[in-house]
């Protein structure tokens, strides 16, 4: 088989489609916890989604599914933390992260038989996405998009200022848990293509180049799918032609993109955008 | 009405009437409790005992969205990383997005109003300007442009001079002025700067560690502030 002959293969279909969907949906919220100075509860999600899918393999139930829930159970441990300042928002992340990845070891430590299945959340494989997954993906990714539309104006709103936007009326409390959760739900539906180690670069990295490059809040968002369905496709092509890790290819490339844009970045320069 | 940040007293058993279309100071020094008064009257922070009204309407529960709608809120400088991606025009169009409401785009007569909001402020040169590039003094023209295109009822301001030099000051106390006479906008402003509350507003109430002392004539505040010093 020749390495053109590898794309016309099913699963390198479903490889590419899977990287696009998650590269939407990750990039997307990418671009509101850029913008809205939450990056590190990224990480934070993403970890207690994979401790979630370790207990969903240790007691038999859907490991996507259990994922679900312990990236939500996060969002509703750090949203009221850092919501009301009980405590810092860093100290709150700081604590649910090591709390997360404490469990996800216990785990994995008590998983009996092999660990392969438990190591592929860690790892994640965009060449082994089922129909499922690609489904779950497609949803995830649609839902973002649409409620990226339909709420542009109350979520460009709550990024500039919160607190601005809660005293003009709006929901601006509502916008940021529904930030958080939408965060969960795509870092959730990427940790099989993806994996729980690397899934956090797909939410920043695309849109940390984006924001190196425009003013406009509509253009960050295309910009940001765009590099990261870019980077996600390069990234496979690299990975099939020289028989190397996807998931690391995918978040290397999307690195050294956001690299470029920082040193070509006219904020940087001072210049228009 | 009482606010407390925790067991802390911040607003102590206040009484307060504005009549309607007055143009009113909160004077004091920094720690008075002048913008914690105006956090309450925005519902953002919890008044513990006694309530306010806004036109006979409680500023709470379920009241506050549209009450919120109806006030104008030019906050203290904001601290805006200059990257970020948001323009001077964004700004003014965002206060009118409660009004305009969840699901619907903003229509000609609202990009109209901000407009004029700008045009108004002698801003709309900088409309499509990123607001974190702005000047201090730029980024209030817009601030109080993103207050008036949403027609307020109330208009409220916290320390508008904070961080502004002494020709914006003059050219805010005419463009105030301008407004609040042009609609007869019952308008709140909170500052520290004795000489652009008397110069602006007909009543000043003094606040003191929560609580409100008293008020008097605008052009009677330098008196007293003399008085108090000697």
């Amino acid at each position: 088989m020749t390495w053109v002959d590898i794309w016309k293969e099913e699963f390198m279909l479903r490889a590419m489609l899977a990287t696009a969907l998650s590269g939407v949906a990750c990039s997307l919220v990418g671009v509101l916890v850029v913008t809205m100075r939450l990056s590190f509860i990224g990480v934070c999600i993403s970890h207690a989604a994979f401790a979630g899918a370790l207990v969903g393999l240790h007691f038999g139930i859907s490991p996507l599914s259990s994922a679900l829930v312990g990236s939500l159970l996060a969002v509703g441990v750090l949203g009221p933390l850092a919501d009301r300042g009980n405590l810092s928002p860093d100290t709150a992340i700081g604590v649910v992260f090591s709390a997360s990845i404490a469990l996800a070891f216990l785990l994995l430590a008590l998983l009996p038989g092999p660990k392969s299945e438990a190591l592929s959340w860690l790892w994640g494989n965009v060449l082994t996405v089922t129909s499922d997954n690609l489904r779950v993906l497609g949803y995830v990714a649609g839902g973002i998009v649409m409620l990226t539309a339909l709420f542009f104006k109350e979520i460009q709103a709550v990024i500039f200022h919160r607190e601005l936007a809660s005293a003009s009326g709006l929901p601006a409390t509502a916008i940021f848990y529904g930030v958080l959760v939408c965060s969960g739900a795509a870092i959730t539906a990427s940790l099989s293509a993806i994996g729980g180690l690397l899934v956090f670069s797909m939410v920043i990295n695309p849109a940390a180049t984006a924001y190196q490059l425009t003013y406009n809040l509509r253009n960050l968002f295309v910009l940001s799918a765009v590099f990261a369905v870019m980077a996600g496709w390069i990234g496979l092509a690299l990975s099939v032609l020289f028989n190397l890790p996807s998931g690391a290819m995918i978040v290397l490339i999307s690195t050294a993109g956001l690299l470029i844009a920082i040193t070509l970045s006219p904020k940087r320069t001072g210049g228009k955008s | 009405m009482w606010v407390f940040y925790g067991k802390t007293p911040a607003l102590r058993n206040i009484s307060l009437r504005v009549r309607q279309g007055e143009l009113l100071g909160l004077f004091g020094h920094n720690g008075a409790g002048k913008s914690t008064l105006i956090r309450a009257i925005l519902g953002l922070v919890p008044v513990r005992q006694g309530q306010i009204l806004v036109n006979g309407v409680p500023c709470t529960g379920s009241y506050l969205p549209q009450l919120r709608q109806q006030i104008g809120y030019v906050p203290q400088m904001l601290n805006i990383d200059p990257r970020t991606p948001v323009r001077a025009w964004d700004v003014v169009m965002m206060g009118q997005y409660a009004r305009i409401g969840l699901l619907r785009f903003p229509s000609r007569t609202h990009h109209q109003a901000a407009a004029d909001a700008l045009q108004k402020m002698g801003v709309l040169h900088l409309a499509h300007k990123p607001f974190g590039h702005l000047s201090g003094g730029e980024q209030q023209r817009v601030l109080l442009a993103r207050a008036l295109a949403s027609a307020p009822h109330l208009l409220l301001m916290d320390e508008p001079t904070s961080s502004v030099d002494w020709q914006f000051v003059r050219d805010l106390t005419s463009l105030i002025r301008q407004v609040h006479q042009a609609s007869n906008l019952t308008t709140i402003v909170v500052s520290h700067d004795a000489p652009f509350l008397a110069q602006l507003c007909d009543r000043v109430v003094l606040m003191e560690g929560g609580s409100i002392l008293g008020d008097l004539q605008a052009r009677d505040l330098l008196t007293y502030i003399g008085r108090e010093l000697t």
